[in-house]
Formats: C-alpha cells, sequence, structure tokens
C-alpha cells in the first residue's frame, strides 16, 4: 500500500474516533459544570472549615471527627433512617393496590387517576400547610376527635407523632406518582396468565400472589429504589410540619434538614455541611445498590 | 497505555483544575473599592428589604430627588422579598456583588463586615463626623463587638407593644383593663388563665427568646462577647418559670414548634390570649378579625431592666464598592432627618436622627389606635436596647430553642438545659 492510500484511511479513522466526542461535548460541558463540578467542590469543602463567605483551610477528617460527636447529627441520621424504613414498604405498596383498582377501563376510572394524581401535581409547601391545618391541636382531625369524644392528640406537638404524621403525608405525596409507574407496568402483565389461573381456580388474592406481583416485581424494585433515597433525603414535608428548628428540641431534624440549617446563612459552615452531604450521598448510593442487588440476587 | 492509565492521566488535570477552581469558589479579601472623600459620581446599587410593594412610589421619589441634586450618579434600587434575605446577601457577597448600599440589621452586618465587605464608618473621617446626626443608641446599636466601630448608617427603629385579648382576660376574671407589666404580672395572668379555663387556653405562644432572656434582666454574653452567659441563675428562674407555664397549660401545646407567624396566626384566631407584634398588625386585626379588634388591648412587653427591646435597621456601604463616596452619599441622604422621618410617616416605625422623637407625631394622640401604638411605642424607645446579641447566629439561635424546648418537656432540668445551649453556642462562637 503506497503513503497516498494510507492517509485517507488514517483520517477516517480520527474521524470516527473524534466525531462522537464533539457530539458529545455540550452535554459533557453541561454534566462537568452543573453536576461534576458542584460535587467536587462538595468534596473538597467537605475537607475544609470554609464557611459562607471565607474559604476556609484545609482540616483533614475533622469535619466527620465533629460530627461523630453531634448530638444532632445522630438524630437526623436516626430519623432519615426511620423514614426509609418505615415509609418505602407503604410507597412500594399501597401504590400498587391504587393502580390494581383503577387500571380496568371503567367508566368514571380516569376522574379517580386524576384524583389520586392530584397531590403529586399540588405544591409540596400547600400540600403540608393543609397537613399542618389539619393536623393542628385545633385542627380538623382533632376536631373530629373530640366530637368522638376522644381527648387531642399531639400530632404536631409530640416528636414521634410529628415524625409519623410527617412520613403519612410523605407517602400520601406519592402515591400517585408510584401508581402511574405501576398502571405502566400493569399493562403489560399477560391477560392469559390471569385466565389461565382462573381457570385452574386461583381466586383474585391467589392471582395477585402468584400472577401480578411476579409480573411487576421489577417495577416494585425500582419504585423500592426511587423511594429509599427520596425518603432518606427527606427535607420539605418535615421542615414545614416540624418548623425550622426541626421539632420540638430538634428531635425530628433529618439529615438534609441538618445540612440546609448548618450551611446556610451569612453564618453557614459550609465546611461542616459539605461533610454532611458527603455522608447522605454515600448512604443514598448505598441503598440504592442495596436494593439494586437484592433484585439481582432475586433473579439468580 | 492500559485503559485504565488513559483514564487517569486525562482526567487528573481536570481534577485537579476543578479543585483549585473550587477553593477559589467563595471567599473574600478585604482590600478593594474606591475612596470614601471621592467625587460623588457612578452608578451605584442600593438595595432594601421587602420594601418595594409598600413603598415604591416614596423610593423612586428618593432616588429620584437625589439624582437631582447629585447628576453625576445614577442609583439603581433593587427590592429582596423578607424570606431568605440572609442567604441572598451571602449569595451576593461570596459572588462579589454585594449592591453598594444595602439595608442591613446588626446581625446581618456582623459576619459581612468581619469578612471585610462592609465600610467601618467610625475609621472613614468623611463618616465619622456624622455621628452626632444620629441618636446615640441607634449609632451604638450598629457597632459591632470586636470589629472596632459602626459598620452601618441607622435607619428606622421599632419596638413593638404586646396585644392582648380583653375578652379572654375577662373569660379568665382578670381586669382587663390592668394588663400585666412584669414579668412576674405576665406568669400569674398566665397560670390564673390557664386553671379558669382548664388549660384551654393558653396566655403565650412561643417559648423564651433570647430577647426574653435579656428583657428579664438576664445578662446574655460576656463583656467582650466572646461567651454566652444566660446560663446564669437568672437564666435558670426565667426557664424554671416557663416549664412551669408548659405543665399548667398557660403555654400553647404547640408552643415548641411554633414560629413567629404561627404564634401571630393564633392570636388572630383568639387561641392565645398575648402576642407580641407592631402597629401594622392592627389593620391585618381590623380586617380579618373584627372580633379580636374589638377586645383588642395593648401594653407594653414585660421587662425587668427598664429597658425595652429595640429592632435596628441600618444602610450599610461596601466596602469594595467602586463608586464608594457617592455611596456614602446617597446612604447619608436616605437616613437624614427629613428622609428618616417622612418615611416614619408612611409606615409604624421611628426614626433614628437625632431630635426626630421629640415632634408632636411621636408625642401627642391623634385619637385613633395607630397613634395610640406610635406614641406608646415612640415613647418606649428612649432608653431601649437592641437585646439580641449581633455575634449570635441563626445556629446559635436554634441550639436555644431546642434546650430551652428539652428543659420544658422535662428532658433537662433548665440548668442543665441552659449549660448545654451555652456551651455548643461557644464551640459555634470559637469556630468563627
Amino acid at each position: 500500500m503506497d503513503r497516498h492510500s494510507r492517509r485517507p484511511a488514517s483520517r477516517a479513522r480520527t474521524h470516527r474516533a473524534v466525531s462522537p466526542w464533539l457530539f458529545l461535548l455540550p452535554g459533557l460541558g453541561i454534566v462537568a459544570a452543573f453536576n461534576l463540578y458542584p460535587f467536587l467542590t462538595t468534596v473538597h469543602k467537605a475537607f475544609t472549615d470554609a464557611r459562607t463567605l471565607t474559604p476556609g483551610t484545609w482540616v483533614g477528617l475533622r469535619n466527620f471527627q465533629d460530627m461523630l460527636e453531634d448530638e444532632q447529627f445522630w438524630v437526623a441520621l436516626r430519623n432519615s433512617g426511620l423514614y426509609v424504613l418505615l415509609v418505602v414498604p407503604f410507597t412500594v405498596l399501597l401504590p400498587l393496590l391504587l393502580a390494581l383498582l383503577v387500571h380496568k377501563q371503567l367508566p368514571g376510572v380516569t376522574f379517580f387517576r386524576s384524583a389520586f394524581y392530584t397531590p403529586v401535581v399540588a405544591s409540596v409547601v400547600v400540600v403540608a400547610l393543609i397537613w399542618g391545618w389539619m393536623l393542628d391541636d385545633r385542627g380538623l382531625l382533632n376536631g373530629i376527635l373530640r366530637f368522638l369524644g376522644a381527648g387531642p392528640v399531639a400530632f404536631l406537638g409530640d416528636e414521634w407523632l410529628l415524625l409519623l404524621s410527617a412520613m403519612a403525608l410523605t407517602v400520601w405525596r406519592g402515591l400517585g406518582y408510584y401508581m402511574i409507574i405501576y398502571l405502566a407496568a400493569l399493562a403489560n402483565v399477560p391477560r392469559e396468565l390471569h385466565e389461565a389461573a382462573a381457570v385452574d381456580g386461583a381466586g383474585a388474592l391467589r392471582r395477585f400472589v402468584s400472577v401480578t406481583v411476579p409480573a411487576v416485581r421489577s417495577t416494585m424494585v425500582l419504585v423500592g429504589a426511587l423511594s429509599s433515597v427520596s425518603a432518606f433525603k427527606v427535607f420539605a414535608e418535615v421542615h414545614l410540619l416540624a418548623g425550622p428548628t426541626g421539632g420540638p428540641a430538634g428531635q425530628d431534624t433529618t439529615l438534609v434538614m441538618l445540612v440546609q440549617r448548618t450551611g446556610t446563612g451569612l453564618n453557614g459552615r459550609v465546611g461542616y455541611a459539605s461533610a454532611l452531604s458527603l455522608v447522605v450521598f454515600t448512604i443514598a448510593l448505598l441503598l440504592m445498590l442495596l436494593v439494586l442487588r437484592a433484585d439481582r440476587k432475586e433473579d439468580r | 497505555m492500559t485503559a485504565s492509565r488513559r483514564a487517569a492521566v486525562t482526567t487528573a488535570p481536570l481534577l485537579a483544575a476543578v479543585l483549585a477552581l473550587s477553593a477559589c469558589g467563595s471567599g473574600t479579601d478585604t482590600d478593594g473599592g474606591s475612596r470614601a472623600d471621592g467625587k460623588v459620581a457612578g452608578e451605584i446599587t442600593f438595595q432594601t428589604w421587602n420594601l418595594r410593594a409598600k413603598f415604591k412610589d416614596y423610593f423612586n421619589g428618593l432616588v429620584g430627588e437625589f439624582q437631582r441634586q447629585h447628576p453625576d450618579v445614577k442609583v439603581r434600587w433593587l427590592d429582596q422579598p423578607a424570606e431568605n434575605y440572609a442567604q441572598k446577601l451571602s449569595a451576593d457577597a461570596g459572588a462579589g456583588t454585594l449592591p453598594d448600599v444595602v439595608n442591613v440589621s446588626p446581625d446581618l452586618s456582623y459576619p459581612l463586615a468581619k469578612a471585610g465587605l462592609l465600610m467601618n464608618l467610625d475609621k472613614e473621617k468623611v463618616t465619622a463626623e456624622l455621628k452626632g446626626e444620629y441618636t446615640p443608641e441607634a449609632w451604638q446599636g450598629n457597632a459591632l463587638p470586636g470589629l472596632g466601630g459602626s459598620y452601618a448608617f441607622p435607619w428606622y427603629l421599632n419596638t413593638g407593644p404586646l396585644f392582648y385579648n380583653k375578652a379572654l382576660f375577662r373569660q379568665a376574671g382578670l381586669d382587663p383593663e390592668k394588663p400585666p407589666k412584669s414579668y412576674d404580672e405576665l406568669f400569674a395572668a398566665a397560670e390564673t388563665m390557664a386553671r379558669h379555663s382548664g388549660g384551654k387556653t393558653a396566655t403565650l405562644a412561643g417559648t423564651p427568646s433570647i430577647e426574653d432572656f435579656g428583657r428579664y434582666g438576664v445578662k446574655l454574653m460576656n463583656d467582650d462577647a466572646t461567651r454566652f452567659t444566660y446560663n446564669e441563675p437568672k437564666g435558670v428562674e426565667l426557664l424554671t418559670k416557663y416549664k412551669q407555664l408548659y405543665d399548667h397549660g398557660a403555654l400553647d401545646a404547640q408552643a415548641l414548634t411554633n414560629t413567629p407567624e404561627k404564634s401571630g396566626q393564633k392570636f388572630l384566631e383568639q387561641k392565645v390570649a398575648m402576642n407580641p407584634g407592631g402597629a401594622h398588625d392592627l389593620e391585618t386585626f381590623k380586617k380579618n378579625a373584627p372580633s379580636l379588634y374589638k377586645n383588642l388591648g395593648i401594653t407594653d412587653a414585660p421587662n425587668n431592666t427598664g429597658k425595652p427591646n429595640m429592632y435596628v435597621m441600618g444602610l450599610a456601604v461596601n466596602n469594595r464598592s467602586d463608586h464608594k463616596a457617592a455611596a456614602i452619599a446617597f446612604a447619608r441622604f436616605v437616613t437624614d432627618r427629613k428622609n428618616q422621618e417622612a418615611f416614619a410617616h408612611q409606615v409604624a416605625v421611628f426614626p433614628s436622627t437625632k431630635g426626630s422623637l421629640r415632634d408632636p407625631y411621636w408625642t401627642e394622640h391623634d385619637g385613633t389606635d395607630e397613634g395610640r401604638v406610635r406614641v406608646a411605642s415612640a415613647k418606649l424607645l428612649k432608653g431601649a436596647v437592641n437585646y439580641t446579641p449581633v455575634v449570635m447566629s441563626d445556629e446559635m439561635k436554634v441550639v436555644l430553642k431546642n434546650e430551652v424546648a428539652k428543659a420544658l418537656q422535662g428532658k433537662k432540668s433548665p440548668r442543665q438545659a441552659l449549660d448545654d445551649a451555652a456551651e455548643r453556642s461557644d464551640k459555634l462562637l470559637k469556630q468563627g
């Protein structure tokens, strides 16, 4: 092969190697500027004593050591952990049941689908305000309880009831969103399987356990992974119901609330808040991996 | 070269660049800016705190008049909403876009001044000589401990009366015309109210704040503002009394989580008998709760010190302004006697210029409720102090609130709770 014929071939090779990167460049630029850069900045800040108005100096692991001695950190970790444990099972199961109720084409079913989806599109602030009024010591729920002769319940005054109320709000808000995901999954379940099971004498519950659940199992895992990460990172619901101090004596503070409280404002401890953010990131990542790994094990 | 080595070679410089960039993401130096005694010229920005909605015409007029007097200056007026004002300031400060003239309270100016971003008015000759135009209390109110001077031109002042519900007082067998004046009377009235209503009507909606400790006569910090001292015996005494109130239902059941807005709402709904407020609340009561307005009582917030609480607003000058002389001239113009008095005629605030409060507008009743509140509040301003220590950050306030809540819940003794709060706040203070 002479030199002239080799040159276009090498140019073509170069072109093939470079041009895909040129197409990717705008996307990579956006990812680098808005995802990678803030993330790396956070990692760097986590090892400094940076404040809002001062860049700070390198302090090694001191922020993480401080965290271990910070009572509020342990309270927040407990609350975020409890949120995952108690919210996720409900966000996996209840929307599935709801989807089963509305997936058949019946007259008026669209109304119910829309109604169940309404909390998803409503602003979390508005929703939390409404729940706050309902749960107030002189709110709707306590009014009903009084009417029934029961004493007022301190939904917003007791640390545990407040946390459970926020969890109920999270589950309620997520029902419609996850229901839509399940509706898509249910549409793909072959009708013949249900018919065959019915012919074999399986009742509704048996068909649900033996046909529906296996068919939507991967969707359940997806919902589990998504809801566990968002439950671990909960902020708005608890912040709005419990107030900026995180409930009575700060006992309802979650990890993200702690990040917000310590890292913002003119005196914000940016270094410490970044270290907290890294812990939240790591645990959320581990949760996600754990759920996905459990799914793979199940597959084998 | 292996794939992993190739990846390392390409990512290492990128990582290094990003980390280097991140290191200079925030922070400020203390130098820069133009001369304070230079030519009054250039374009400056002026930022207020939630004032555009109600006072657009006043500020437009002010800016127009200043520009007429100083044709070489152009003023761009910005206004920020009340919510997250500190966050907005910190974002501007970090980005180097802090306005030339900025509306601040002393607790907001402290971190900015500490970072070298605000001008020390006592240090510059051109500003230090203006000191005599303002009341000494107001000038002192903007002085920052440890930073050797005052960092904002005193602007409007405010103090709040305590509103009470005469109907609820009457129902509890209390004399609605004799509201509590001292803390002891307040606690006694609250106990009576709780007893008569079987714990159903609370007198107060919130837990004691740092201002309450101050008004009660507790020494909040040591003299050089390097250590919190609110855990002294008087502080423990106040918290012990609040614990008794909480146990007897004299504090609202949700007092541990109520924000000032929630407390105000509960007073509006006539669920609690007393609440602090300002003259601007009268309009809300009149419009949204006419039956409350009919039974509204107005009294002074109790204090054991003889000195009421005062909220201080100021106008600070950006130390790195490119047109510092123009910024100073404008800040001085907004806060001069004529303009402060004009502003205080538009809204229930008080001027901080020397001699202003001797004007009949602030000394004589005009027969209206607003006038009554205005005259009563203006009288309170004499000798009033800002009880909130300027070095106390929001995080330190949360620490105190949470420890107070633990004491009220009985999880800690009042002494232990205050000791823990002071210790934790001291640690935060040391961290800078």
